[in-house]
């Protein structure tokens, strides 16, 4: 059986923006710039897509007050680019933000980059949201201050959900001031070296902004490759923390310049026909856990890891099978994963086992979307939409 | 409709006989929470030994529909323990025990009735510590900070209870288990975690808590300043926010707040000062010299009549001491008074406490005002003499004082909550929409509204018929937002 190709339409304010989903009545889907179109679970049919890519640019900027609002649709290196003439930013670098996703992309679908070692994920800085749910109604949280306790955090909900609980409307972050000075120092070591080198460098007050490790993209993935740090601070004193940093590292490690965080960008992002997999874990067992999965030691795989945080990315050939185990080891290693980009047709699963509070995540399904409207199959396997 | 035999029988099974408190005296201890005003004697408090206890209590509860609240230290200053009528109180009182602390991935587990200090003695072996720092500290518990989404004068910096907590194990509402969050901060699906902490109760009980430890600063620099108006020191702070610089902590007090403060602790602040500051800068020490200099001068540039820099531990937290007892000092220069809680937009602060001040003065009270002043979090205390008749005054003065933060363009609660107190002002800060999706959440983790009924959201039983008239949000008149 054919199906008719999902209308698309395109709001340019919040009011068509609801309108769009008042004036449909089918399964809907949501889209931005379209970096993680293919994330999660593969989308069902859908009879309307909401293109929100024409809800764009700032509401308000208080520089003063270190907020903004921006529309949903807005790219984030779009945003940067505007604040960065105040010398603030949004303290978030995730790797698709270079291939301008949207900043209500960002949220929905909880990405982060490794400055969350530090000012955590969209969810530790959006402060305020408009949401449009599937039956029209438009609701407000938080507001437009960054310390606020009024009522439940929907945002927070938002934040993860990909596009299945409600549309993401307007997002109020909360700003940061550019660091007067940065500086990388890199260190080539395999995971497992990098791994005790965190320790040491986490245990010492040296407080680096980001602390990572990048496969080299050559030889063994887990082997071969770089420990990256980033120091941030006022140009007087980085110099002398740089140098503590360095000893703190030991032989070999040195200065280098920012472009190695692109290259662990471009890692995170994975190639064409790789099939990468986020993952979460106690910082202690990532590497082990990382190291384990089968295939994430072959050559042509990507590996990065966060030391501090216990986030990696991993892309692996694309094997339906290595996928479905590598969740499963993840998962009896206490840790999560997803997987992002992979091949047309991929058959493997995207989620690991569902988590112990899939019926509550049902509940608030039902509640907010009690037609199932919102990003059909994205949370498959889970049983999030059935048993009704 | 009172507590029924059969009831009580299961609740006594759910956590052992001599943990059940029935006796009218012994009730009568939970009546309130730091919110004297409002009380109620609940018919039974449960003060369970563990977390399978709290469990066994909560599916007694759902089982024969009886409300029930939660309760740590009663610190809570919003009324948000307050029991219900005809319900039980789950005290979380025995659950004490530290369960680990973990130096490598920089974590500690803990059961909530573990106070927020408790999790910094713990940690403070390994050099580690826990970052959010509410005023009562000493005494309040991890499970009511989680509740309550607590910050305190160092979340500028560090952030609130809500970036601090990995995971907790969770009572639902129906008595289930469930683990919400992880072992990271990148979780699978919608940040259930997220939600859950600062519902101030309404959504289960957390039963035990994974907290992420920070690394104990290598330096800490602390400065009390006075200045010679509130103007000049909010300039200092715009200043100090415009340099880039981002301090753990700025803090002001105005001219009443010291002197209570300092009547009471003698910390050493000026007393008939207008504004002190509280500066404190905290990380590597190369950065905290350098960006002490320039706050030093910043202070200087607004007409700093008296700098005192700490010079020792001591000295640190003498000025800490004086900072944080201002609350309880302000009994030592009134019978009475109502400690408020509202957030404005930072760059509003000069002009919210001149409002303030109007207000005070037209409703004949004394205003001190301690506060946030990096994030425009206040804490106006409203003083008043209930024997000479001026509690109603004084309570209408500070719920004002709240909604005027809201029609600045802040909120009504930054970190005290929302509670019993403000439940029928949020539609002042939310449209019918807005608390409509709220409810939705509630009634999904709560399809019987048995947790902590009353709480947080408006209703018609609480507020009247149509409760509170929704008043436009500023930035709505202002067309920077649309209500629909």
């Amino acid at each position: 059986m054919t199906r008719a190709t999902p209308t698309t339409v395109r709001p340019t304010d919040l009011a068509a923006l609801r309108a769009a989903v008042l004036d449909s009545a089918g399964p809907l889907a949501v889209a931005g710039a379209g970096t993680a179109a293919a994330w999660a679970g593969d989308l069902q049919h859908v009879d309307t897509v909401v293109d929100v890519s024409g809800l764009s640019g700032i509401v308000v900027h208080n520089p003063g007050d270190m907020t903004v609002a921006v529309k949903a649709g807005t790219p984030l290196r779009d945003l940067a680019a505007e604040l960065a003439g105040h010398g603030q930013q949004v303290s978030f670098d995730a790797a698709r933000v270079a291939r301008g996703a949207t900043v209500g992309g960002l949220v929905a679908t909880a990405d982060a980059g490794p400055g969350a070692l530090v000012h955590g994920t969209l969810r530790d800085l959006v402060i305020g949201m408009t949401i449009v749910l599937a039956d029209g109604t438009v609701a407000r949280t938080g507001g437009h201050v960054i310390k606020n306790v009024s009522g439940y955090d929907l945002a927070k909900l938002v934040h993860g959900s990909y596009g299945t609980l409600a549309i993401v409307a307007e997002v109020v972050l909360r700003l940061h001031p550019v660091p007067a000075a940065s500086a990388t120092v890199v260190l080539d070591c395999p995971l497992d070296e990098a791994v005790a080198h965190a320790a040491r460098v986490l245990a010492r007050p040296l407080e680096p902004a980001a602390l990572e490790w990048c496969s080299a993209g050559s030889g063994p993935a887990t082997s071969d490759g770089r420990l990256l740090a980033r120091i941030e601070g006022t140009a007087a004193a980085l110099p002398a923390r740089v140098e503590r940093l360095v000893d703190t590292l030991g032989p070999g490690a040195a200065e280098a310049d920012a472009g190695e965080w692109e290259a662990h960008a471009s890692t995170v992002r994975g190639r064409p026909g790789q099939a990468v997999l986020r993952i979460g874990a106690r910082p202690s067992r990532i590497g082990g856990i990382v190291g384990a999965l089968p295939g994430a030691d072959g050559p042509g795989a990507g590996v990065t890891v966060g030391l501090g945080t216990g986030v990696a990315t991993v892309a692996l050939p694309a094997d339906a099978d290595a996928v479905e185990s590598a969740h499963l080891a993840v998962h009896a290693a206490g840790g999560t994963s997803v997987l992002r980009d992979r091949p047309a047709g991929f058959g493997g699963p995207a989620w690991g086992p569902p988590p112990s509070a899939i019926a509550m995540l049902r509940n608030v399904k039902r509640a907010f979307d009690p037609d199932g409207r919102l990003g059909p199959g994205r949370f498959a396997p889970w049983p999030l939409e059935n048993s009704r | 409709m009172a507590l029924d035999d059969a009831a009580r029988a299961a609740l006594a099974r759910a956590v052992g006989v001599e943990n059940v408190v029935d006796d009218p005296v012994g009730r009568r201890a939970y009546e309130c929470d730091g919110l004297t005003g409002y009380r109620v004697v609940p018919d039974l408090v449960v003060l369970p030994r563990d977390a399978a206890a709290v469990a066994a209590a909560v599916r007694a509860c759902a089982e024969h529909r009886v409300p029930f609240v939660a309760r740590g230290a009663g610190t809570g200053l919003s009324g948000g323990a307050l029991p219900v009528a005809d319900g039980v109180v789950i005290s979380l009182s025995r659950l004490k025990r530290v369960l680990d602390v973990d130096p490598v991935d920089r974590r500690a587990v803990v059961e909530p009735g573990v106070t927020n200090l408790e999790i910094t003695a713990a940690a403070a072996a390994h050099g580690l510590y826990y970052a959010p720092d509410p005023s009562s500290q000493q005494v309040c518990t991890i499970g009511g900070n989680v509740a309550e989404n607590s910050g305190g004068a160092h979340c500028l910096k560090y952030g609130f209870t809500s970036n601090h907590v990995l995971a907790m194990e969770v009572v639902l509402p129906d008595g289930s288990v469930v683990t919400l969050g992880g072992d990271s901060a990148e979780q699978a699906g919608p940040d259930l975690r997220g939600v859950f902490l600062g519902s101030e109760g309404t959504l289960g009980i957390a039963t035990s808590i994974t907290v992420r430890l920070l690394r104990v600063p290598e330096t800490v620099r602390t400065l009390l300043a006075d200045f010679p108006s509130v103007a000049a020191a909010g300039d200092v702070v715009s200043d100090i926010v415009a340099a880039g610089i981002v301090p753990a902590a700025v803090e002001m007090m105005d001219t009443l707040a010291i002197e209570a403060a300092e009547e009471a602790v003698h910390a050493g602040y000026t007393v008939g000062v207008p504004a002190a500051l509280v500066v404190e800068l905290d990380g590597p020490a190369e950065e905290c010299d350098v960006q002490f200099e320039q706050v030093k001068a910043i202070c200087d540039r607004h007409g700093c009549t008296r700098l005192h820099i700490a010079g020792s531990g001591e000295e640190r937290a003498a000025i800490w001491r004086g900072r944080k007892a201002a609350f309880a000092a302000v009994g030592r220069i009134s019978p009475d008074y109502f400690v408020q809680d509202g957030v404005v937009p930072r760059t509003r602060l000069t002009e919210v406490l001149a409002r303030i001040a109007d207000m005070g003065e037209q409703a004949g009270l004394r205003v001190a005002n301690v506060f946030h002043a990096g994030d425009g979090n206040l804490h106006p205390l409203v003083l008043y003499n209930a024997a000479a008749g001026e509690t109603e005054r004084a309570e209408r003065l500070s719920g004002s004082i709240a909604e005027l933060c809201v029609e600045l363009g802040g909120a009504l609660s930054g970190e005290h909550g929302i509670g019993t107190d403000k439940a029928c002002s949020m539609p002042r800060m939310f449209g019918e929409e807005d608390l409509a999706t709220m409810g939705r959440v509630r009634a999904a983790f709560d399809p019987d509204g048995i947790c902590n009924p009353g709480k947080v959201l408006p209703t018609p039983r609480l507020c009247g018929e149509r409760p509170g008239k929704y008043r436009p949000h500023p930035l709505e008149e202002s067309g920077l937002i649309d209500r629909l």
